[in-house]
């Protein structure tokens, strides 16, 4: 059995992912950019009818022009991004089910039966599933946001043209495009291994629940910080940090960059948390760059994550071998 | 010929009840085993225990392996069926032919082209769009272009129709079946496998009760059908079963000399299913 072979192997596996998810990989991003693209086609048509001539547009093109280039290329840039944050949400929700049904719905319809009389591991099948969650789905949903946002500048080029201003100088020639997209990828793929302790749970759930996934998920968490915040409170009568605190702050700090975070001075957003209404404070600098992104990556907390990942994964693992027995 | 299957005091237990119990078998290459016995009788823990898809206490080999331990290596020369319809239902044809050809060193592209070609299976149809035959069909030609040399079918036809029945054994005798390859057959339709088989394999409450090659049971069973003046003397030679139809009756033997059983009345061979019910109720 050498490496090539199991590659392969790998690669053929990942494949029967996208195939048996079509639905939640490729379609779902392409929704989004047509509700992206159709909401800016909706305010295109109200300019059109509303706008007197053009007049108000005109004058926030004035505006725009008034600033010095650099201000300029920021803001759009910036806005690039922003965008980002709508589709990081929907991912996040399309890999957390993904992951949930992933070694859950073969065991229900006895396909599993299938998969374990090929000669594929059950290492093999985990890391299939796994990376598919960590790399397939956000290079997805990420060419998809690219594209959106090239249609999108496309009709708002035409629009700044029909204003009498040459988008190319006004708009496009500042900003940088290129690197809102990479630093958006860089992001999205540190994210997936800040999120392995969170993915290989789920992963560990989805391979031993005998049904309803999704309540053994949520459930324990819940439950132990209920009975955490219980004891706490009964201790000292102030709430400490419980597992829901623990793992909403973990979250909260993820790479992947968030509408939240990024603000027209571009200092750290630390307001995130109350973007997801929590308690959280933000223990990492959250601007968007490289640097950031790897100061979490290369931090003590991802030491830690990793070790709760590999933990899960290992137990994934066990139950997936003893998944057909019984 | 080689030992394909070898077990020493196999166990398998579910609580305090033993669902195989101190199992001995010997297995050789070029053979197809019938492994018959009633519901719950550990007919698929057996398999699973040969597929290391459960755990078990004793001796087990598979091709020289060991099933808990070497499963991915045994798997490149081992293929199942299961149960019928469990191939996955979101798939399509061609992407299962495409997965088990990344998957499968042995597998042969062409072959499974030429067995789907006689049936009506689309390339393009989903699984869940076929038919329950056809997806036995479908299931039989994956498996069956593999180049394996064990093929293990735990009930593989279970809910098909007759004509979808006989032609899966014809297709697995005639196209598939030669001396290298061992082939283990459980079924409740004993009737329709019992001209391909050529071992028997009987086991009732985890243990095996029968275990003997077709010849050995044609020289050694024999159903007599007596008329009513010799049933005392058929009683006294000590048969096995005893029932009668249309005032006739017909008593089975083992190990009884067919020439004091000749005068008695008309002897035959006896068909499986009436030997199965007979073994098994003398256990009982």
């Amino acid at each position: 059995m050498n490496i090539t072979w199991s590659v392969n192997k790998l690669k053929v596996l990942m494949r029967r992912e996208y195939w048996e998810n079509r639905g939640a990989f490729r379609n779902t991003p392409a929704i989004l950019s047509l509700i992206t693209i159709s909401f800016m086609l909706m305010g295109l048509v109200i300019k059109i009818r509303f706008d007197n001539e053009g007049y108000t547009f005109r004058e926030a093109m004035r505006l725009f022009a008034s600033q010095s280039e650099a201000m300029r290329g920021y803001e759009v840039t910036q806005s690039l991004m922003a965008l980002s944050g709508f589709f990081v949400f929907v991912m996040s929700i399309v890999i957390f089910f993904y992951l949930l049904g992933s070694l859950y719905d073969d065991r229900k319809d006895k396909s599993i039966l299938f998969w374990k009389s090929l000669p594929a591991s059950d290492e093999l099948t985990i890391a299939s599933k796994l990376f598919s969650a960590m790399f397939v789905i956000p290079v997805i949903f990420w060419l998809f946001l690219i594209a959106t946002e090239i249609i999108m500048m496309g009709i708002g080029g035409m629009m700044v043209w029909s204003a009498d201003q040459n988008p190319w100088t006004l708009v496009f020639g500042p900003a940088e495009p290129l690197k809102a997209w990479g630093l958006v990828l860089a992001g999205w793929l540190a994210n997936s291994f800040w999120m392995l302790p969170v993915y290989s749970w789920l992963l560990l759930v989805s391979s031993k629940a005998p049904r309803v996934p999704m309540l053994f998920a949520i459930l324990p968490p819940v439950i132990l910080s209920v009975l955490q915040a219980w004891i706490g409170f009964l201790r000292t009568f102030q709430l400490q940090d419980n597992v829901l605190g623990v793992t909403s702050k973990w979250i909260a700090n993820s790479p992947a960059i968030l509408a939240g975070q990024i603000t027209p001075d571009g200092d750290q957003g630390g307001n995130v948390s109350v973007s997801l209404g929590m308690p959280v404070t933000s223990t990492f600098d959250h601007a968007p760059t490289l640097a950031n992104m790897l100061d979490r990556l290369f931090s003590q907390q991802m030491l830690f994550g990793l070790i709760v990942a590999a933990v899960f994964l290992f137990a994934a693992l066990w139950f997936r071998r003893r998944a057909s027995d019984g | 010929m080689s030992t394909i299957i070898s077990t020493q005091n196999l166990c398998k237990k579910f609580g305090s009840q033993y669902a195989v119990d101190h199992v001995n078998l010997s297995i050789e290459s070029g053979r197809i085993i019938g492994l018959i016995g009633p519901n719950g009788a550990g007919k698929t823990t057996l398999l699973k225990a040969i597929l290391g898809l459960t755990t078990f206490a004793g001796d087990l080999k598979v091709l020289g392996l060991d099933p808990r331990k070497d499963r991915d290596e045994l798997m490149e020369q081992v293929s199942f069926i299961a149960d019928v319809a469990v191939l996955p239902r979101w798939m399509r044809v061609w992407e299962a032919i495409d997965l088990v050809e990344g998957l499968h060193s042995r597998f042969s592209r062409d072959k499974c082209m030429q067995f789907l070609a006689k049936t009506k299976i689309g390339l393009d149809k989903k699984v869940k769009q076929l038919s329950k035959g056809m997806v036995a069909q479908l299931h039989l030609a994956l498996v069956m272009s593999i180049d394996a040399r064990l093929l293990v079918l735990d009930e593989p036809t279970l809910g098909l129709d007759i004509i979808y029945r006989k032609t899966f054994y014809t297709n697995l005798l005639n196209d598939y079946f030669d001396e290298e390859r061992t082939i283990i057959i459980t079924t409740h339709q004993v009737e329709e496998i019992e001209h391909i088989l050529s071992d028997l394999i009987f086991i009732q409450d985890g243990k095996i009760v029968l275990d003997s090659t077709m010849e050995e049971v044609q020289k050694s069973y024999f159903e007599l059908m007596a008329p009513e003046e010799s049933v005392a003397a058929a009683r006294e030679l000590g048969p096995l079963n005893e029932s009668s139809i249309f005032g006739k009756h017909i008593f089975l033997f083992k190990g009884v000399d067919a020439g004091k059983l000749e005068p008695l009345g008309e002897i035959r061979t006896p068909n499986v299913a009436d030997l199965f019910v007979a073994v098994m109720g003398e256990e009982q």
